[in-house]
């Protein structure tokens, strides 16, 4: 597995926190990530920050009275509910 | 790759053709059940819930009329967010000539230099806190709507770079650079936040976006 720096790290973290680099470009950066005392820490930061971003999701939405709305426009143009 | 049905960020929507209960069953599996998503998605373009709630409406209807165009075995859900941002778009005036043709790998750099005052102000955990879980959502609604879309694309709704990019119609490089500014942005929210909250221990200094040294 090929070496890389800190700087090659840092360029290409949120690539790797994404999940969007080649497999072996993915753990050359885990396997720096796991000795680099300088890298991890801001890794595992950005990581809580991905995570915390994500709750957003997982907030409660209503959507019944919208769905209810959505679905009488729907019947209207030949919908039929299951 | 040809990820949606009858285009992708022009979509045309077609005359309806004769659905059988069995295309209504599908859709109303594979469509509707995403209307949750799509209406968290409309809010954070319209910032608006009555606009929102609209446009909801017509994303569906549309969505509807164009379901002979969805192909199987496609993300239903990336193609409804297609639908829906090209409505919207229909009634305002997108103006991405004004944003600056960033750097991604600049903006990774930015990031680690935003980490360093992270650190040095003893906010490292910041984002296990409610102070700071609770500022995301309203930090994300004011970000302009380019680097807005793609955060919520990415970032909550879970979308690849790729189908973010079929979706608006720009390059990867072009939803990397805006995803990794948008992050910025928000951080450098979310730190100001935490430091008017009282949180960590000393004083925190945004980033003006010039990465740190490039030498290892």
């Amino acid at each position: 597995m090929p070496m890389i720096n800190c700087d090659e790290v840092m360029r290409q973290l949120w690539d790797y926190l994404d999940g969007e680099l080649t497999p072996e470009r993915m753990q050359a950066i885990e396997a720096h990530l796991a000795m680099c005392g300088r890298c991890h820490p801001h890794a595992e930061f950005e990581r809580a920050f991905l995570r915390a971003v994500a709750q957003v999701r997982r907030e409660p939405v209503d959507t019944d009275g919208l769905a209810a709305k959505v679905r009488s426009v729907l019947q209207a143009e030949g919908f039929q509910p299951t | 790759m040809e990820l949606f049905g009858g285009g992708r960020s022009n979509l045309v929507v077609m005359s309806t053709p004769p659905l059988t209960a069995g295309k209504d069953a599908r859709f109303e599996r594979e469509a509707l059940v995403c209307l949750p998503d799509v209406a968290r998605y409309a809010l954070s373009l319209t910032r608006n819930q009555s606009e929102a709630d609209d446009l909801v409406q017509d994303t569906f209807l549309n969505a509807y009329r164009a379901w002979h165009q969805y192909l199987d075995g496609s993300e239903c859900r990336a193609w409804l967010f297609t639908i829906c941002r090209n409505q919207f778009l229909r009634t305002r005036r997108r103006d991405e000539r004004a944003l600056a043709m960033d750097d991604p790998e600049l903006e990774a750099l930015a990031a680690a230099a935003l980490h360093t005052s992270v650190r040095e102000s003893n906010l490292q955990h910041m984002f296990e806190r409610t102070e700071v879980i609770e500022a995301i959502e309203s930090a994300i609604a004011e970000l302009p709507l380019p680097y807005r879309e793609v955060a919520l694309m990415v970032d909550v709704h879970d979308q690849t770079y790729d189908t973010v990019s079929q979706i608006l119609g720009v390059p990867i490089g072009t939803v990397r650079s805006r995803l990794f500014r948008a992050r910025r942005i928000l951080q450098e929210k979310l730190i100001t936040h935490a430091r008017d909250a009282g949180l960590g221990a000393a004083r925190v200094t945004a980033v003006s976006g010039e990465p740190r040294s490039r030498s290892t």
